[in-house]
């Protein structure tokens, strides 16, 4: 029988997206396990090939958005998350994920601080795939939507070139097509070098269905190429496909 | 937050007079020789909201056991005794007399609400699985799972300090799910609020310290969405009313759905069973919570009961929330509640009234050193779960609480004496026979009701299209959008039907639909409330609410014979035999429709006390019901929204409309307060909505939206607000009474009716299904243009471009939010 790849869902006390990102994993093939924080090892994540730090409020993100849940994670872990994309392992972070990601210094140097409507935003966003090579975003098509529901989502960084310079680089992976809530240059997602850690403000998880747009006559701008079955996927499962096949290919 | 005491020096109190000390923690109060007077005087002094009568019959009570209270015990009772425990005007006995008519009324809840409900339940077998007696009514979703809806109010506290009040009210209601069978999983959260006009002018609140409606707002809305945010529940239903009976005391209802394995919905605690609570600490935030709401509010409650209003932790409960269906899945919980009003004395009192036991206050973790018995035992700090076990799951519930870092306490024994017996520093506090604390006496009651509605002419309508965009401007019509963009509505990933969608992601739904994981079914949610109908005519308020949820229900595709709801009453001054009538009244009025329906009621709550002494009077809220519900939707395929879909479809219209233009927001811009409400022709709205729902289930049906709020224009604009397609309606055919006026006819806004949208080749089909009911072709979806155009006959009422209506509508309330 073919090994699935096996994913691992860490779970801060306040995370609360990990259940039905578990399953958008789940839905394209990976073997998911969700970690709480207090029984995070090292070893936990041997012979895993994904790591996801799912959306929610860790800690409650009352001193910074993601502040706790890193320093909560190298004292249990130190550098093992370091180590272990240095080894081929891929990292994705979705919203609250992302955040932390960011706090672990895993992604370009930038801060995810309140939005400039000063509220909490719950809405679709167009999005503009900048990375079409990227392993999260291959089956993507060049401009597609998800939700977004955060307070502190605008990308910054410490000089606003820096920014630039990551549309140049490709380090911003996804912008929105608009101004969203006011991120340098209107970035969305952030890779690293590797191209193997992801980090998101939308959430994808919540697009696995066809039926989960908010139009009820929506469907995929596929160029007709789709496979049987896939005309009620939304376009978040084509995220966590792109991984699902760049993780398993690696691997073989 | 606390308020200390004031410093004047201390006279004898009637507590000090009557307390003996026999250790620094408890008193005991000799009790035995006062009279009524100074028994009040007591319960008044003890915050405990007892009144005479009551003490009487506790002093009666202690004469039979031949020995004096602890100040514990009295607590305990008046938690138990509190109207908010233990409902005692639903309960009571109510001469009751309408329009000169007198009948008696022995118990509200009994004769309306559970007689009807029992009766809908032996009709319909096993969809019902549990209902009044558990933390949250169970209705059956498929063969292995159930789904459950609880609301509350939270009025009091929201109107002190509206940000905590509203935060926590979320957060108990969301316990009371966590605490339902053996622990439901929260799905999905409504919320309802009663305020005050944002543009209330400061010279028109004639009392200190009450806060603006706008400062309320604000609270309530950002209270609501860090509480549901944090706990990544979806909040996804709602509805605000602006009136200025909501200026001293707003209303805020807070409700959360449930999911459940069928098998995990009994409970029953057994004596050896551990007692043990997890969660948050406990301290002095929240003390008489319970005893709190069950008493007007006045200035001085601003400035003395900050106490009462306890302070939320999201982050407590979601670990709590992660540690309960951990265990439950494991098979390691036998029972659980909720800490909610009364602290543990409820919740231990519930668990333990049968089989009896001990809890030991020395085990239960403070969040400040010195409370005595009493506070420990009825605080009511936040994000506790009592929950009884059997000893031998302590080890793997131990591992559990340490994995999801919450923390657990062995808080005592059930023992099957049927005592509840509280221990403290190795004395006994308290000692009751559980038995004996439910049965407070019954109240006897007065109420009468008289019509308040005269006939009027209904005005003329020169400018429609004005009258139009003056509705869609209302406070009472506007897009709440603001408010629901700050709620993450869709956490969880399973909100198919959003509160804000159709092509645009913009326009209003009428009910919210969540797929529920592990079934090809999905659930429903929907709500009302109409206090406007109940000013002059809470009779057509009732059947009216029940109706226009229900319909929202069916509308978005629920199957109408598996459709359950609440009911949630708040109200002002119940010995005011006017305002008693009026909630009696709205009580015939839901329970008739729902019995014509076949809804049964399977949970609801009341809230009492809503006036507030100004400086000109008492002002109390008008009789408002929440009626909220659940409905099955069979499949996904059934799940149907509200907004216009093609630029190529026909219109129809499903119901009769009345020339009634009472309780409509017209008739409140034309000052028609007074004006005859429409009534609910409830046989043949059930029949209508069934053969809607064949129509459902046949695939006619693109869109559909109820007429409710502005009357059929504006549901029409509302539709076309996805800005697909302009609409040619001609309202010539329309089922009505005779003799219509312009007005009932565009803004009237008579129960039961459906706007719905179909493929112009399904228009027969459809009229065919309808054959003997209300029903006539509207008009069409207009491609080649975008505007609202509304004939009748030859003459055009209305023609609108629909992004002006549009933007008129999306802003009215952004400017203040």
């Amino acid at each position: 029988m073919e090994e699935r790849p096996c994913a691992v869902l860490l779970k801060f006390p306040g995370t609360n997206c990990d259940e039905e990102t578990a399953r958008a994993l789940e839905t394209v093939g990976f073997v998911t396990e969700v970690i709480p924080i207090s029984a995070l090892k090292p070893e936990s994540l041997v012979g895993v090939s994904l790591v996801v730090l799912s959306g929610g409020f860790s800690y409650g993100d009352y001193v910074m958005a993601g502040r706790l849940a890193k320093l909560v994670t190298e004292q249990k872990i130190g550098d093992t998350l370091k180590e272990f994309r240095d080894n081929g392992g891929y990292l994705l972070g979705i919203c609250n994920g992302f955040q932390i990601l960011t706090q672990l210094d895993l992604l370009p140097a930038g801060s995810l601080v309140e939005n400039t409507s000063a509220r909490f935003q719950c809405q679709w966003v167009t999005l503009k795939n900048r990375a079409p090579e990227s392993p999260f975003l291959s089956h993507l098509p060049d401009t597609f939507e998800f939700p977004i529901a955060h307070a502190e989502g605008r990308l910054v960084t410490q000089e606003e070139s820096e920014a630039k310079g990551y549309l140049e680089s490709g380090a911003a992976a996804l912008t929105y097509t608009e101004d969203v809530n006011g991120s340098f240059e209107q970035i969305a997602g952030l890779q690293d070098e590797s191209g193997r850690v992801f980090g998101l403000m939308p959430h994808p998880e919540r697009f696995l269905h066809r039926q989960d747009h908010y139009d009820p006559d929506w469907s995929h701008p596929s160029d007709g190429d789709s496979a049987e079955g896939e005309e009620n996927r939304g376009s978040g499962y084509y995220l966590f496909r792109s991984l699902f096949e760049s993780v398993t290919s690696a691997s073989s | 937050m606390t308020t200390e005491t004031e410093s004047t020096p201390p006279a004898e109190t009637i507590l000090d007079s009557i307390a003996e000390a026999p250790a620094d923690h408890y008193r005991v109060l000799k009790i035995s020789d006062l009279d009524g007077e100074k028994l009040y005087e007591l319960s008044q002094f003890m915050k405990l909201s007892l009144s005479q009568e009551d003490m009487l019959a506790i002093q009666e009570i202690y004469q039979e056991w031949d020995r004096e209270p602890t100040d514990v015990e009295l607590e305990v009772i008046a938690q138990t005794w509190s109207e908010h425990c233990k409902h005692r005007i639903f309960g009571a006995n109510i001469e009751h007399e309408i329009d000169g008519e007198k009948e008696t009324i022995q118990s509200l809840f009994k004769t309306y609400i559970y007689d009807v409900s029992h009766r809908i339940f032996d009709r319909k077998p096993g969809f019902v699985l549990s209902a009044f007696h558990d933390n949250a009514g169970f209705i059956t979703l498929d063969e292995n799972q159930a789904v459950c809806l609880k609301a509350e109010t939270h009025n009091h506290p929201s109107a002190i300090e509206p940000y905590a009040g509203a935060n926590t009210g979320l957060g108990g209601v969301i316990r009371d799910i966590l605490g339902a069978g053996k622990g439901a999983k929260p799905i999905g959260s409504l919320d309802v609020f009663c305020f005050g006009a944002p543009d209330t002018e400061m010279d028109n609140i004639k009392a200190d310290d009450v806060l603006h409606p706008l400062g309320i707002m604000r609270g309530v809305v950002r209270g609501v969405r860090d509480y549901g945010n944090r706990m990544g529940i979806p909040t996804i239903s709602g509805a605000i009313q602006f009136d200025d009976s909501y200026i001293y005391n707003p209303l805020v209802y807070c409700g959360t759905a449930g999911v459940i394995p069928i098998k995990d919905i009994d409970k029953e605690v057994g004596a050896g069973m551990k007692v043990i609570a997890v969660g948050g600490r406990t301290g002095r935030d929240g003390l008489h919570g319970a005893t709190f709401s069950s008493a007007a509010l006045d200035t001085e409650s601003h400035e003395e009961d900050q106490q009462a209003v306890q302070i939320g932790n999201p982050i407590e409960e979601k670990k709590a929330a992660d540690f309960v269906l951990a265990a439950r899945d494991e098979g390691l919980i036998e029972f659980i509640t909720d800490c909610g009003a009364g602290g543990y004395s409820s919740a231990a009192g519930e668990m333990l009234e049968e089989c009896g036991g001990t809890i030991d206050l020395d085990s239960v973790i403070l969040k400040e050193p010195g409370m005595v018995s009493w506070e420990i035992f009825i605080s009511e700090s936040q994000e506790r779960m009592v929950l009884a076990v059997k000893p031998e799951s302590l080890p793997a519930l131990r591992k559990l609480a340490d994995l999801y870092e919450t923390e657990l306490i062995e808080l005592g024994d059930a023992d099957g004496s049927g005592i509840l017996k509280v221990t403290h520093h190795g004395e006994t506090v308290c000692q009751l026979d559980c038995s004996k604390l439910h049965n407070a006496p019954i109240r006897e009651m007065k109420s009468q009701w008289t019509k308040k509605t005269e006939a009027v002419e209904p005005p003329l309508v020169e400018n429609a299209g004005e009258d139009l965009r003056s509705l869609l401007s209302d406070f009472a019509i506007v897009s709440r959008e603001p408010i629901i963009r700050e709620y993450d509505h869709e956490v969880q990933g399973n909100t198919v039907l959003k509160p804000l969608a159709g092509a645009s992601g913009d326009a209003p739904q009428d009910a919210t639909v969540l797929r529920i994981s592990g079934s090809d079914r999905l659930m429903s949610m929907g709500l009302s409330v109409l206090p406007e109908w109940g000013k002059t005519d809470p009779y057509a308020m009732g059947t009216a609410c029940v109706d226009e949820c229900f319909r929202q229900l069916v509308a978005s595709g629920a199957d109408p014979d598996r459709i359950a709801i609440l009911d949630n009453f708040c109200m002002g001054n119940p010995d005011d035999q006017e305002e008693l009538g009026a909630l009696v009244e709205t009580v015939k009025g839901i329970a008739v429709a729902a019995e014509a329906y076949g809804a049964p009621f399977v949970s609801g709550k009341d809230s009492f006390y809503n006036y507030f002494e100004t400086e000109e009077g008492p002002v109390s809220i008008p009789v408002t019901i929440l009626v909220s519900g659940m409905g099955i939707v069979e499949e996904a395929s059934h799940v149907t929204g509200s907004s216009l879909r093609h630029d190529d479809s026909v219109f129809a219209l499903i119901g009769h409309t009345q020339g009634h233009l009472g309780g409509s927001v017209f008739a409140r811009q034309k000052g028609l307060e007074k004006a005859e409400v429409p009534s609910t022709d409830l046989e043949t709205a059930m029949e209508s909505y069934r053969k809607y729902y064949e129509a459902i289930q046949q695939g006619l049906i693109l869109s559909a939206h109820d007429v409710s709020e502005g009357g059929l224009a504006v549901t029409l604009a509302e539709m076309a607000f996805s800005g697909k397609a302009g609409l040619e309606i001609d309202l010539c055919s329309v089922p009505a009474d005779d003799e219509m006026s312009k007005a009932a006819l565009l803004f009237g806004e008579s129960p039961s009716r459906l706007v719905v949208e179909v493929a112009p080749e399904n228009l027969e089909k459809l009229a065919d299904l309808f054959e003997g009911l209300p029903f006539a072709a509207l008009g069409r979806a207009a491609g080649e243009h975008r505007n609202l155009r509304i004939d009748w006959g030859k003459e055009t009422l209305i023609n609108e471009p629909i992004d002006e209506l549009k933007s008129l509508w999306k802003n009215g309330l952004a400017q203040y939010y």
